[in-house]
């Protein structure tokens, strides 16, 4: 691909951006121009801006919601990947999980919020379990499928080569796999930031979900689109390591430009 | 090397269905191919050759029946590398490249990197592809990734190489092409080759012998040396022989499908 096909989409993004923010400039100070229900993003700047340089203080709650976030990221990694290669391995370990799978996936997370409360406390601990359900399950769904979903030629081909089981999965289940694995991974950052949101709204003192709680319940409408564009940041950045990530992972794939 | 490389005894393939009798695929099938000869297989689609590879090569299991290679039952090489399989599809793995395609029977086998990487680079040299080490499949055209493929084969130097319909999927140029290659290579290596097909001429033109099938369940139903010197070349299809022999087998597989119940059945 050269420079002057992907300049096109580029500067697609870059418009779209900035004719958003224009439109969201546009409505709040000329359609409802009503600051207690709507602040232009050029206040949203300044105010953003005041809270990284000047005072500071958007830091602990950047620091304490990025800390549940990549523990409850990680954990779900690090236990639904494996589970979800055991399920599609194993029908019996399928059919033991499957049901507790599709309870858990289905029902809204934040009814389980106040449970979890309950059972880890106000700490960190009940905040990483509520983001960990929300990243797990993508994960743990598209490497199961991912696993399942192997070309069956390449199973045969495998076995043309004596391969062992080891081998067979080393070399085979697993790298047909990783498209899958890493494109849930990326699924699972918007639903773990929704998580954090989720989480910090009960009982907690600080992050970034607190933030936008608080501001909420005080009118405080700039601190509030603060901390909602902060989490989208998030999001944007989080989606984008992913990507970079996954081509960087899978160099024998057509890069995946966006979505 | 006096007896033949592959022996087929009395080969049986069914599949068990509910509520009837099995499915035979094929069966009475005795075959014998003595060293570096090449035999094809054609017949009517459905036949069961395809199946007759993958059952040769431990795929699937055979249902009755012996294969023995130099001697020994098959059943007791399982573990070793003596075939070689040139699959019909795109089944090199998308995210190796090339070499790293060629090393994947090697790996493990070959004692020490270096030694397994100039192996497959030395068969990678064979099918013409030097310097096309470093390219992923999909920047490959249709013959190039089935050099490879031929490549990733021959690269475990297997006894036998079993090959399924391998340019099926080629445009006609290229499968020509590719057809004199294969000549070429075989020439080289000395392999023991069965090369399943649909089409006659390709069979002809590569063979030693051509095995003509019958209709479904597969059996021998004639078999014809090809009465052509080597080197083969593509000018050869237009002598007299070869159109002959084309004809022959042509009329031999139409009265196969007619007695199956025509194309209309297939």
């Amino acid at each position: 691909m050269n420079g002057k096909q992907n300049l096109t989409p580029t500067l697609l993004r870059i418009g779209s951006v900035i004719a958003g923010l224009l439109i969201w400039h546009f409505v709040a100070t000329v359609v409802i121009n009503d600051t207690a229900i709507l602040v232009s993003p050029l206040i949203v700047v300044t105010k953003a801006y005041e809270m990284l340089v000047t005072t500071g203080e958007l830091y602990p709650h950047l620091f304490a919601s990025s800390q549940i976030f990549f523990w409850g990221f990680v954990l779900a990694i690090v236990v639904g990947v494996p589970l979800g290669f055991v399920m599609a391995l194993s029908v019996v370990v399928r059919d033991y999980v499957n049901p507790w799978m599709t309870t858990l996936y289905t029902a809204p997370r934040i009814a389980f919020a106040p449970v979890l409360l309950l059972w880890f406390g106000i700490g960190a601990g009940s905040k990483i379990a509520i983001v960990f359900l929300g990243c797990v399950f993508p994960i743990l769904i598209n490497s199961y499928f991912g696993m399942r979903v192997v070309n069956r030629e390449y199973v045969e081909l495998a076995r043309s080569f004596r391969l062992n089981r080891w081998a067979l999965f080393s070399k085979i289940l697993l790298p047909a796999s990783i498209p899958f694995i890493l494109a849930g991974v990326r699924l699972s950052i918007g639903r773990g930031l929704t998580g954090v949101a989720i989480a910090e709204w009960f009982g907690a003192t600080e992050g970034l979900g607190y933030l936008v709680f608080f501001a909420g319940q005080t009118l405080n409408v700039p601190i509030l689109f603060v901390g909602v564009a902060t989490f989208a940041v998030l999001g944007v950045i989080g989606f984008e390591l992913v990507r970079r990530f996954e081509n960087f992972m899978t160099p024998w794939r057509k890069s995946s430009q966006g979505v | 090397m006096a007896g033949p490389v592959l022996e087929l005894k009395n080969l049986h393939k069914e599949l068990p269905r509910k509520d009837s009798e099995p499915f035979q695929i094929f069966k009475n099938l005795n075959l014998s191919l003595r060293d570096g000869e090449f035999v094809s297989i054609v017949g009517p689609s459905g036949c069961g050759k395809t199946t007759m590879l993958r059952v040769i090569n431990g795929l699937m299991p055979r249902s009755a029946g012996e294969i023995f290679i130099d001697g020994k039952s098959s059943k007791d090489l399982d573990h070793q590398l003596v075939m070689g399989f040139v699959f019909q599809g795109a089944s090199l793995l998308p995210w190796r490249t090339s070499l790293k395609n060629v090393l994947l029977g090697l790996e493990g086998r070959v004692k020490g990197v270096a030694e397994a990487e100039q192996i497959a680079r030395k068969y990678l040299d064979l099918v013409g592809l030097s310097g096309f080490e470093n390219n992923y499949p999909h920047e490959l055209s249709g013959g190039m990734q089935q050099r490879v493929n031929l490549a990733r084969a021959l690269a475990v130097d297997p006894r036998i190489l079993l090959m399924d319909e391998p340019f099926a999927a080629l445009d006609a140029q290229t499968r020509n092409f590719m057809q004199l290659e294969l000549l070429r290579i075989w020439a080289e290596t000395k392999k023991t080759v069965i090369f399943v097909t649909h089409m006659i001429a390709e069979a002809i033109l590569l063979s030693d012998r051509v095995i003509v099938f019958t209709h479904r369940p597969g059996t021998i139903r004639s078999e014809f040396k090809v009465p052509l010197g080597r080197p083969r070349s593509m000018e050869m299809r237009s002598d007299p022989r070869f159109l002959e022999l084309e004809n022959v087998i042509w009329k031999q597989i139409e009265e196969e499908v007619n007695s199956s119940g025509g194309f209309a059945n297939q």
